[in-house]
């Protein structure tokens, strides 16, 4: 997707079984002539031929492999057809919906003619830790994430009762819910349609869960009505809920849910689609594309044109290119809402400025997830709560959430922990589960290591001084309603802050930087 | 005045909002307290033991958190604002 570094993570069950069968990882290195999936079990891996399902959609590759090898115990992890053609954003997808969402991993596996991973495995005592230790860290966590001070406790808490997509009237309050490819910072009353409230007051049917996680964040809708009447599919998300929502001026959340588990089966990042959508809309508008274009919010053309980028038929082998590299081909990138080559989330910096420096300082392109400061802009975080309109102090900010946040990626667990436990705990986990003596300091020092091996990496793949940028619509075009009305990204002020918190010259670790932290 | 309420306050009342006859230039913390007198499911969620608001919800007057504004809970409120209250979020 951007010839950065990437990584990606997902939820599910997947992570959990591969260390059941016998490992910790894979690495896969060179690829197949012809299409090929790995078969794990027992502390075995097999290559086997993936001719039988090559083409096919996501959801028919986990049925397939579930009459194989039968559905109890067994992980899919699958690319769709999006992944086989290439497409810039496609997926990894595990049970029929949680992805390595961002970064276009889905096109390495296509390359590779990789079409799945399929374990088998049951739970397994997996390592020898002293377990009195370990009982007393994980109840400590349970109880963190549990405590209803918290968003994250069990039918108590928003993130649980509502989902991730609890989000949306609280974005649209504060002016930072982007419309019409962030034209507009608010949906005004027609966010409520999206929002998770509405969907659990009218569609939602259940609420599944990911290995060992009491929040069950993940909510499974059954549209009721319309051309996609009886679809049952999950997760109804705040991300998609605004890229092919309110981004798109969709306020049709059935329409949503559909475009939802498109992606999930064909295997596409719905944030990057919704940005690729929304960008040729605007291209439209403004009579920038070959054609008839299509309209906002016209959800029957969008449809459509989700299956065909993931077909890479007519515009959409354009739109597959992700929004950046197609704008370009317009010959306007300045509509593409994206940074290093990849799109932004569902948070305006206009309106959560230091969302917009971690959009900026990103690994791996513009991305949320490295930073998450929403959490103490937002004001869930006790004791870094900070007025999301405010500059100042967001370099030291954003650099410690991603230091943080390095090390929760690197143990792959789910970033919504860090809504109930921070540093200490994870510290206490990690020593128990690896034997060794680990303190907080240790975590944000090894978070601070892999943050500046990362864009050491970027700065010799060629992303040096100035490549710490956003879209110039977030820095000169003032926000147009909700709380943020009138303000712009400060973003030159906060990354002066953020380079002298990291010791960078501008976007490049110098050596000395390295030689301190040790990286060779 | 209209008071809109999210998520799990929402359900507290079964309720999406409510409109109070409040006069002119009364403060956020005297709203809330007549919210909880009139609500009493709401009480313990949007005020602390003092009676003070809670640090466990948002008050938000034209989108921006009472916390950033100069008054805080103090602020003055016009017959035709519109408030919205919020328990903590965050997701994505």
């Amino acid at each position: 997707m951007t010839g950065t570094v990437t990584d990606s993570h997902q939820g599910g069950w997947t992570g959990a079984r591969l260390r059941w069968a016998g490992f910790d990882g894979i690495v896969l290195r060179g690829r197949s002539e012809t299409p090929v999936y790995l078969f794990i079990e027992d502390g075995r891996i097999e290559i086997r031929d993936a001719s039988d399902v090559w083409g096919m959609g996501i959801h028919d590759t986990v049925a397939f492999f579930q009459a194989r090898y039968g559905k109890k115990n067994l992980s899919v992890n699958a690319i769709g057809p999006a992944g086989e053609t290439l497409c810039r954003y496609a997926t990894w997808v595990n049970e029929d919906d949680r992805a390595f969402g961002r970064g276009g991993t889905g096109a390495v596996g296509g390359a590779k003619k990789l079409k799945a991973i399929v374990i088998r495995a049951g739970i397994q005592k997996s390592r020898d830790v002293d377990r009195d230790a370990w009982k007393r860290v994980r109840r400590e966590a349970l109880d963190t994430i549990r405590d209803e001070k918290h968003i994250t406790s069990p039918r108590k808490g928003g993130l649980s009762v509502y989902g991730t997509n609890v989000l949306m009237n609280a974005t649209n309050s504060i002016g930072a819910l982007g419309v019409r490819n962030s034209q507009f910072t608010s949906f005004g009353d027609r966010a409520e349609a999206l929002s998770g409230e509405y969907v659990k007051d009218n569609i939602l049917v259940g609420d599944p869960t990911c290995h060992a996680c009491p929040v069950a964040c993940k909510k499974e809708v059954e549209i009721k009505s319309g051309p996609w009447a009886g679809l049952r599919m999950e997760s109804v998300e705040y991300e998609p809920a605004w890229s092919l929502g309110s981004n798109c001026d969709n306020d049709d959340i059935n329409s949503v849910a559909k475009m939802i588990d498109q992606c999930n089966d064909l295997g596409m990042d719905p944030i990057e689609l919704g940005n690729a959508l929304s960008m040729y809309m605007e291209a439209t508008e403004k009579g920038w594309v070959d054609g008839e274009g299509f309209a906002w919010g016209d959800t029957q053309s969008m449809v459509e044109m989700v299956e065909a980028i993931a077909r890479r038929e007519g515009v959409g082998d354009l739109l597959a290119e992700g929004p950046a590299l197609a704008a370009e081909r317009l010959g306007h990138p300045e509509i593409a809402m994206a940074c290093k080559g990849q799109a932004v989330a569902a948070y305006d910096p206009r309106g959560l400025k230091g969302m917009g420096l971690g959009y900026a300082t990103s690994n791996r392109g513009g991305c949320h997830l490295r930073a998450y400061v929403a959490a103490a802009e937002l004001g869930v975080v006790p004791g870094l709560e900070t007025d999301p309109l405010t500059w100042r102090g967001k370099g030291e900010l954003v650099k410690t959430f991603q230091d943080l946040h390095a090390f929760s990626d690197s143990l792959d667990l789910c970033k919504f922990s860090a809504f109930a436990m921070g540093a200490e705990e994870y510290a206490a986990q990690y020593a128990v589960a690896s034997g060794r003596s680990f303190s907080a300091d240790d975590v944000m020092l090894a978070g601070e290591r892999i943050y500046n091996l990362e864009r050491h990496y970027n700065n010799l793949a060629g992303f040096g001084r100035g490549s710490d940028t956003l879209p110039d619509r977030f820095t000169k075009e003032a926000s147009t309603g909700g709380g943020s009305k009138g303000h712009v990204s400060e973003l030159g002020e906060m990354l002066g802050e953020y380079y002298a918190a990291r010791g960078w010259q501008d976007a490049v670790v110098p050596a000395e930087k390295l030689r301190q932290l040790e990286i060779p | 005045m209209r008071i809109n309420f999210y998520a799990t306050l929402r359900s507290a009342i079964g309720q999406n909002f409510v409109e109070l006859p409040l006069a002119e230039g009364t403060s956020v913390v005297e709203l809330a307290r007549e919210i909880a007198r009139r609500w009493p499911a709401l009480g313990d969620r949007i005020l602390d033991a003092e009676g003070e608001i809670s640090g466990q919800v948002h008050f938000m007057i034209g989108g921006r958190n009472i916390r950033w504004l100069p008054m805080g809970s103090a602020t003055p409120l016009s017959c035709d604002e519109v408030i919205d209250v919020f328990p903590p979020t965050a997701g994505g």
